[in-house]
């Protein structure tokens, strides 16, 4: 398999793989195709993301994918994350095989579903907050 | 530099280097078309013979019993087409484990209104004779059963299915691509009388192979031509990759019995390594029916892929059991029938040893692969902590 070097450095020194505690956004990614599955926990401040922290069972390009993930997260605002594309993840580790193009998919759908978790949890937070005032 | 260390010979092998001198006169001066009446022709044909000759009397069988093919696949398809085709309609029992060029062939056969019986394997991948005895109907035509398969390198007992087969008068084909000059094939003891067997698996070139054909067997060609192969087997021969053929057969009979014993010991080594040094590992297959230098394990809850990168990145060169394509991860239909757990089905990992292989190299990869599972082991959300 012709991976790009870069792809190599990822799966060979994976950046932000792990668990977190108390995050504020935990999304998950998966493709029921082969089984893999990513987990991604993110730390949130003033609406950026400050850290994030990934768990993945995949094969090498997924892992990679994570790491590359991890680190399109990492400084940006929640909503842009949102809209992360799997493009924007494949070009992290520039470029994938086409049979490997599932590996961007199931880690941009956890980051994105990482984000959608943290607005959700703010929006219940502040509601949670004004009710006594209503 | 990393170590390189090369575990798939199941795949495929290096040439030999006596291979490879035999082979290039006949890409040389001996170029000639061996059906060719001229003495350019003559001393291709003179090559093609001995080669003929290394390999029936390896065989012990009859010159005029060994057809030389392209490959395995194409050997296994002229046994299984060419018996079928000969009676025309019928009954053929195989196994769920067989090579894809028997299983996809016996399809094939189905889609012409042929009748395939796939008997299952055990949990150690056996074909259990009683079960093709009891699979045996008045029209049955065929029992093709492999001798050893690739992934798991378990040893079929057709020592006990041959003569089930030739009581009932029923040819018997058996893929032996896999023990083919690894360990011993009694044609005669076992009742075989097709047996397909291939090249590079013993250290002799790609692109050619062969089928035994017992005398007397029913059998038509499939591929149609000249009159080469006594009429079974139309097309030039490939002469090089022949003579290369017949010189590894001629090596595989003086080595491959020492190296039988060598191989088994070097694979319970890493094997009895790998089982002390990872948690969660199983071992695929037949504990001791099992070709010499074939390991096949699971590791649970770590993707197969995955340790195939790993071990690249650091010059080991195995495969993976699951196969990855276009996103959809197909477990081995090997283990499946085996009925291995999906979750560790995925995890499959085949290292198959050679004879270039050394103590140093298996010490190697005892050095490499745990710390690699334990890495990609930390990074699973669904790895035990």
């Amino acid at each position: 398999m012709n991976y790009s070097q870069r792809l190599i450095d990822h799966f060979r020194n994976p950046r932000n793989a792990g668990m977190m505690r108390d995050p504020d956004g935990v999304g998950e990614g998966n493709f029921d195709g082969c089984g893999d599955l990513a987990r991604f926990s993110l730390k949130v401040v003033d609406g950026r993301v400050s850290d994030v922290r990934f768990q993945t069972y995949g094969c090498g390009p997924t892992i990679a994918a994570s790491s590359a993930g991890s680190e399109l997260a990492i400084g940006r605002p929640v909503s842009e994350l949102l809209a992360l594309s799997e493009q924007q993840v494949t070009a992290a580790v520039d470029g994938l095989p086409d049979e490997r193009l599932h590996a961007a998919q199931v880690v941009a759908g956890a980051i994105r579903a990482a984000a959608r978790d943290y607005l959700a949890r703010r929006n219940t937070q502040n509601r949670s907050e004004v009710r006594p005032h209503v | 530099m990393n170590r390189r260390v090369y575990l798939d010979h199941n795949a495929s092998t290096q040439v030999h280097p006596e291979v490879v001198a035999a082979m290039l006169p006949y890409f040389g001066e001996r170029f000639g078309n061996p059906s060719s009446v001229h003495a350019f022709g003559q001393e291709a044909r003179e090559g093609l013979e001995i080669a003929r000759e290394q390999i029936s009397h390896f065989l012990g069988v009859g010159k005029d019993e060994v057809i030389f093919t392209s490959g395995g696949t194409e050997s296994d398809n002229l046994a299984v087409k060419g018996v079928a085709w000969a009676r025309g309609t019928g009954h053929i029992i195989t196994s769920e484990i067989e090579h894809h060029a028997v299983l996809r062939t016996c399809q094939f056969l189905e889609g012409q209104g042929f009748a395939v019986t796939y008997l299952p394997v055990d949990g150690e991948g056996l074909v259990d004779p009683d079960d093709v005895r009891r699979a045996i109907r008045p029209d049955t035509i065929l029992i093709t059963i492999m001798h050893a398969n690739s992934e798991v390198g378990t040893v079929q007992p057709v020592e006990a299915i041959g003569p089930i087969a030739r009581e009932r008068g029923i040819p018997f084909h058996v893929d032996g691509v896999q023990t083919f000059g690894k360990i011993p094939i009694d044609l005669d003891r076992f009742r075989i009388d097709l047996l397909s067997f291939s090249s590079h698996k013993i250290y002799g070139p790609k692109g050619v192979a062969g089928l035994y054909v017992r005398k007397g067997t029913k059998m038509v060609a499939v591929q149609h031509g000249g009159e080469h192969e006594r009429r079974r087997r139309a097309g030039t021969e490939n002469v090089p990759a022949i003579v290369g053929f017949g010189k590894a057969v001629e090596i595989r009979a003086r080595e491959m019995g020492a190296e039988a014993l060598r191989l088994t010991a070097l694979r319970n080594k890493l094997w009895a390594g790998i089982g002390a040094r990872v948690p969660e590992v199983r071992l695929n297959g037949h504990p001791t029916r099992r070709l010499p230098g074939t390991l096949n394990m699971c590791f649970r809850n770590v993707e197969s892929e995955s340790i195939v990168l790993g071990l690249d990145l650091k010059g080991v060169g195995v495969s993976a059991g699951s196969a990855c394509t276009s996103g959809n991860v197909e477990p081995s239909y090997v283990l499946v029938a085996m009925g291995v757990p999906l979750d560790w089905a995925m995890g499959s990992v085949r290292a198959t040893l050679g004879r270039e292989n050394t103590e140093e190299d298996i010490d190697y990869v005892l050095e490499v692969l745990p710390p690699l599972v334990e890495r990609i082991r930390s990074l699973s959300p669904t790895a035990v902590s």
